[in-house]
């Protein structure tokens, strides 16, 4: 039954908030923020409040039968599928049920104070908390089209969230874009269950796993599945439709597009992870995407002014490290980086959303600086997060982050590569990052005078969920790994942790200290530069493309073929009917002269034929 | 097995309802067509309600009913219909659809009302007929008659050019039906030769063919092939269908859209398949492909319509083009995924169309070339379209998601390639579908119309009623597609 | 003394008949065509008559009785029509009417 409930709450909320929305917008009255914020964090509290009790249940059980499921009904049943609508609490459901739950609380209660002065605040609590049902569905759900349907859901809670603010026509183009990328992803998804379905017979998320398969299916399953990952994780190729993301409000890019969503593939991945780990080519694939998109992604944040874009990119980086975590085998690893993730990163955006609050919607790193007297309490809460991200001890994104660069060297499916792409990928980040916290809070203010003045610290709905997820970020790490899936993960190695740990810390300072010679003193306004132009290429490939082709079949195929088909038939019916035209001439009488012939013709057939063929 | 008054029944109260047109005042022709229409549905729902509710297949079976009337017997034509819960389902959509063509307010109840609201009851008589019977030659007689009315809808209340349109959708339907009326009398004839008797009962048929040279059986299955697949239409047969669902007044579009385009998928399942079996496995191939090529094609051209009614028009033939995949997947349960997706299909295009048009009385030109910003205006019309659109796209949870994902599962292992382009059609149907409703409903703010004649007010209470009721079986669906599964 | 044998009475029918259908095909005077239709009509009648004695059946007669009461009142519409087409159009003359063709 808690399972359930878990599922259930955010939904009611969804409900209620939505009807409310609908009622009051019709009527033209304006829903108070603190009752409409006050009903949605209820909502996700009552829910992490069920998903503690059911976690605590889970760890009372015997290691091995770890599983709380309840069945709800038969969703689908045809020939031989069979498909319930099931909900399983396991270990790894739990940590994210856990971090959607909770985190998505903590967001819920700061969307209160950052959206109070927004209108359509039901809409957005409500949108807020589907996403949450949806995310919960994704990570409970016992099967692959469970799976997917939490998959789209939360895609289209993201579709509606970064197009909230729906009177600026490039939100809701971002959105749009992030809608259809995904959807491109999920094709993968739906080919890689018909594979399933065709050669394991089942779409049960357990079943599938004992099933035999060959060497080959196996593979192609892997690549599809972890190709709707780069759709709903950013990954290369499929990556460029986050930082647009950011157009959407900030507690939106903290939940939906840092902590939870965008860590859905790795979700998938982890409760996979038998087949995916069966195929080395998908492991390597897997590792080598998600290492070259961690340094792309933090070659790009290097260049940008937008705070939301850096931090944006940065969110690419990191999960392209969960990748690369997952691609070595070490999908626990990968999963712990999960979590410590969305502690820090959703800090590091509540943050920056407590900044821009506080400018008025000031987005731009080089009209910030000088912050910190001004805002203390985000200040402080940042420089957790910076320090999380940077991987410095004893944060919590030392542990999980050394834990990936040391599994890249040591794993089997490791190698020095994509050890090398993890050492400067997290080089750059320390860089980034340096640089990002130095333009904002350190030097002089250089936004105008009455701006900085009338900055304020934000009010304690916003201050709380800062207070606590900077503590999160702070202990977060010394729970350790969450749950042991283990693939090929390191056995005794002559590589010493401990050396690998000294090498990222020193790296990550060299980084930070490269920002902190560039810009400490120095604050040159840079401009966001596009630095591999892979948008514009996009642009130009998808929509230019496929607008061309539309017009194309629009053109030539329509008018030469489908009309031709008209055409000729329209032709075939004129003919006959010129044809039969010469015989109606118009006047009764030569009708009544064709009848009285027919009618002699039929009589010299009948009497003719009699004497020809004997019938009559 | 029943009693077969419920056949009867089914039949003849649309009749009635054509009559009573003609002595009702024309000024609430409207309010006697919601009325008439909802009572038919009500019936119709209640005298099919053991093959629509059963719980399983086998108790489904108990409540199929047969009528046979014989009408000239000497060269083998006879009145024959059977109610299963296939024909049950098509029924129950025709008399909803005919509900929700009756509910749009328009030109139609000023001009000539009484013979708009009688039109529509004759097709619902019509459709019915078509749809439930398993003679030939009723089939083609009621295929036919289905024509009528509806060339004439498009003559008289249509827009622009609606004699070209109306034109073309006559010659390309007739062409097509000439073709199949040859093929059933070639059959017809074949089965006379052989057997001694002149039948155009289907069972008899089948049998007959079931002997036969599926190579022999080629020419019949195209003449049957090309009527249904202009009906429905695959592409390249297409050619008609845009100038005549622009054209069309809104409730012909909806007819036309929602059921009409189904003649051409019972008659695939009713009779092409069960005809020639083999001959359709022999060209299986380019069935399947044609089918993948409308799902992408249509798809192509619905992104670049910048007119509401044709970008749906065009979705329609793409999502169509699913059913069609699931058809000739030739496996039973691909067939019973393609029934399911054409009952979403029916109730999400008619939908879709019914809320456009709602649209269109409140904001006179709409193109979509720019953002209207129109949804703050009507939230809750917007949202029922918003959500709608979702179930359009397919998303998990409706009706057309369990449709179009079992078919792309029965699909698959019949043609991996065209399972994968079709797929592509759910990304491209994301495209329009969010083109279609953001520059509806987004963009800056819109002014609310000032001159007089336009309706200002949100939907009205009845239209959200009907939205409703459409909307949640979509969702029930979705969440218990198992109800429409009984098999065929 | 020849008696009236019924093979006699067909072939006179069939006279009849035949300069009925000759006059409605050639003659181009509506009412000369409507009159030639009754010739026909009587010709069929006589040949009813006929068969009627051959097989000594009463069934022939009742049929000319019935024919006859329809041609009366059919010849009445006929004539009714042709005036009135001479009252609109001034002429009876059959390629002149041609007011339905294109």
């Amino acid at each position: 039954m808690n399972n359930t409930l878990i599922i259930l709450l955010p939904l009611l909320g969804f409900f209620i908030n939505g009807v409310w929305h609908l009622i009051a917008s019709s009527k033209g009255k304006k829903v108070s923020p603190f009752a409409s914020g006050t009903i949605a964090t209820l909502a996700m509290a009552g829910s992490f409040a069920l998903a503690l009790t059911q976690f605590l249940k889970l760890r009372a059980m015997p290691v091995e039968s770890r599983l709380i499921e309840e069945t709800l009904f038969q969703w689908m049943k045809l020939g031989g599928l069979s498909v319930d609508f099931a909900l399983r609490f396991d270990s790894l459901s739990a940590v994210f049920t856990l971090v959607i739950t909770g985190v998505g609380t903590l967001i819920h209660l700061y969307s209160v104070g950052y959206m109070s002065d927004e209108e359509n605040i039901a809409k957005y609590f409500s949108y807020l908390n589907f996403f949450c049902f949806m995310m919960l569905n994704l990570v409970l759900g016992a099967t692959l089209p469970h799976v997917f349907l939490g998959w789209e859901g939360v895609g289209l809670a993201s579709y509606l969230l970064i197009g909230f603010w729906y009177k600026e026509m490039p939100n809701v183009l971002a959105g749009q874009k992030a809608f259809i990328m995904n959807r491109i992803g999920d094709l993968g998804f739906l080919i890689a269950m018909f594979i399933g379905f065709k050669f394991a017979g089942t779409l049960d998320l357990l079943e599938i796993q004992k099933a035999v398969l060959s060497p080959h299916v196996v593979t192609v399953f892997g690549l599809l599945i972890f190709f709707a990952c780069t759709g709903k994780s950013a990954q290369i190729p499929l990556f460029t439709w986050l930082p647009d993301a950011m157009a959407g409000p900030t507690p939106v890019s903290a939940l939906i597009h840092a902590a939870t969503m965008v860590t859905s593939g790795i979700y998938l991945l982890a409760r996979l992870n038998p087949i995916i780990a069966a195929s080395d080519i998908v492991l390597s694939t897997i590792a080598i995407v998600g290492g070259l998109t961690a340094l792309v992604a933090a070659i790009i944040a290097c260049f940008q002014s937008d705070l939301k874009k850096v931090l944006a990119y940065s969110t690419v980086s990191q999960l392209g490290f969960m990748f690369m975590a997952c691609g070595v085998g070490a999908f626990q690893v990968g999963v712990f980086h999960v979590m410590t993730h969305a502690f820090f990163k959703a800090l590091l955006f509540l943050a920056a959303g407590s900044v821009i609050h506080a400018l008025h919607g000031e987005q731009n790193i080089f009209e910030m600086g000088g912050l910190r007297k001004k805002l203390p309490l985000t200040f402080i809460t940042f420089t957790a997060g910076w320090a999380a991200i940077l991987g410095l001890p004893p944060f919590s994104g030392f542990f999980s982050k050394d834990e990936i660069i040391y599994e890249t060297l040591v794993s089997h499916h490791g190698n020095k590569i994509i050890f090398g792409l993890a050492i400067i990928s997290a080089a750059l980040t320390a860089f980034y990052m340096t640089r990002l916290y130095l333009l904002v809070f350190f030097g002089n203010a250089r936004m105008d005078k009455k701006k900085f003045d009338h900055a304020h610290e934000s009010p304690w709905v916003m201050g709380a969920p800062l207070a606590v997820l900077a503590t999160l970020s702070l202990v977060g790490g010394w729970f350790g790994a969450p749950v042991s899936l283990d693939h090929g993960a390191a056995e005794v190695s002559e590589i010493s942790p401990h050396l690998i740990m000294f090498v990222s810390v020193v790296i990550a300072t060299l980084g930070a200290g490269l920002a902190f010679f560039k810009y400490s003193k120095n604050t040159k306004v840079e401009k966001t530069t596009d630095v591999f132009g892979i948008d514009r290429i996009y642009g130009v490939a998808f929509g230019r493309g496929l607008q061309k082709l539309s017009s194309g079949a629009a053109k030539y195929v329509e008018e030469w073929v489908v009309q031709r088909i008209i055409q000729v038939s329209a032709a075939l019916v004129d003919l006959s009917g010129n044809m039969i035209k010469v015989l109606q001439v118009g006047s009764a009488q030569a009708y009544l002269m064709m009848i009285v012939l027919a009618v002699v013709a039929i009589f010299a057939w009948f009497f003719l034929g009699a004497g020809i063929y004997g019938n009559f | 097995m029943e009693t077969s008054s419920s056949l009867s029944f089914l039949l003849t109260l649309p009749l009635i309802g054509v009559l009573i047109a003609w002595v009702m005042p024309k000024a609430v022709q409207r309010l006697y067509a919601i009325f008439g229409s909802a009572l038919i549905l009500a019936l119709t729902v209640y005298e099919t309600s053991g093959l629509l509710f059963a719980k399983s297949a086998d108790l489904a079976k108990t409540f199929v009913v047969d009528q046979k009337l014989s009408w000239v017997p000497e060269i083998g034509f006879s009145l024959s219909l059977r109610l299963d819960s296939v024909s049950a389902w098509f029924v129950v959509l025709n008399t909803l659809v005919a509900l929700v063509a009756f509910s749009l307010r328009g030109v139609w109840y000023r001009k000539y009302p009484r013979l708009f609201t009688s039109f529509g009851f004759f097709l619902v008589f019509a459709l019915n007929a078509a749809f439930l019977s398993t003679d030939l030659i009723t089939f083609y007689l009621a295929y036919e008659a289905v024509f009528i009315p509806m060339i004439f809808m498009v003559g008289i209340w249509g827009e622009n050019q609606k004699a070209a349109s109306v034109l073309r959708f006559f010659i390309m339907s007739f062409l097509g039906s000439i073709l199949m009326l040859v093929s059933i009398f070639y059959l017809v004839y074949l089965n006379h030769e052989a057997s001694g008797v002149y039948s155009a009962q289907i069972t008899d048929l089948i049998h007959f063919t079931a002997t036969q040279d599926p190579v022999k059986l080629c020419w019949p299955f195209m003449g049957f092939f090309a009527a249904f697949a202009i009906k429905v239409p695959l592409v390249p047969f297409h050619g008609w269908l845009k100038d005549v669902y622009t054209n069309a007044p809104m409730p012909g579009t909806i007819w036309m859209s929602g059921i009409l385009s189904k003649l051409g998928v019972i008659g695939m399942i009713r009779f092409v398949l069960p005809l020639f079996p083999q001959t359709a496995a022999m060209h299986q191939g380019w069935l399947v492909t044609l089918a993948a090529i409308s799902i992408v094609y249509a798809a192509l051209l619905a992104i670049r319509s910048n007119d509401g009614k044709s970008l749906l028009a065009y979705s329609s033939i793409s999502h169509l083009g699913f059913v069609m995949l699931g058809i000739f997947s030739l496996k039973s349960n691909g067939i019973t995924a393609a029934i399911l997706l054409s009952v979403g299909h029916t109730l999400v295009s008619a939908l879709l169309f019914f809320l456009y048009h709602q649209v269109e009385e409140r904001q006179a030109e709409l193109n979509l070339e720019s953002p209207h910003g129109l949804a703050p205006l009507y939230p809750v019309l917007f949202v029922s379209l918003f959500v709608s659109v979702l179930a359009s796209v397919s998303l998990p949870g409706t009706l057309n998601f369990g449709g179009e994902f079992l078919v792309l599962l029965n699909a698959y292992p019949v043609s991996a390639l065209c399972t994968i382009l079709s797929g592509l059609g759910v990304i491209l149907g994301a495209v329009y579908m969010l083109k279609f409703y953001q520059q509806l409903g987004l963009g800056s703010d819109a002014q609310k119309p000032t001159s007089s004649g336009v309706i200002t007010k949100d939907i009205g209470a009845y239209d959200l009623v009907l939205v409703l009721m459409l909307l949640s079986v979509i969702v029930y669906g979705g969440l218990q597609p198992a109800m429409f599964l009984k098999g065929n | 003394m020849i008696t009236l044998e019924p093979w006699m009475m067909l072939v006179v029918s069939m006279i009849i008949f035949c300069i009925g259908l000759l006059g409605v095909i050639l003659r181009k005077n509506l009412l000369i065509m409507l009159m030639c239709v009754e010739l026909m009509l009587n010709g069929v009648n006589l040949s009813f008559v006929a068969f009627s004695k051959m097989h000594q059946i009463l069934d022939g007669h009742l049929t000319v009785l019935f024919v006859m009461t329809v041609a009366a009142a059919e010849s009445a519409v006929g004539l009714g029509l042709v005036i009135a087409l001479f009252r609109n159009l001034r002429t009876v003359d059959s390629d002149q009417i041609q007011m339905l063709r294109d």
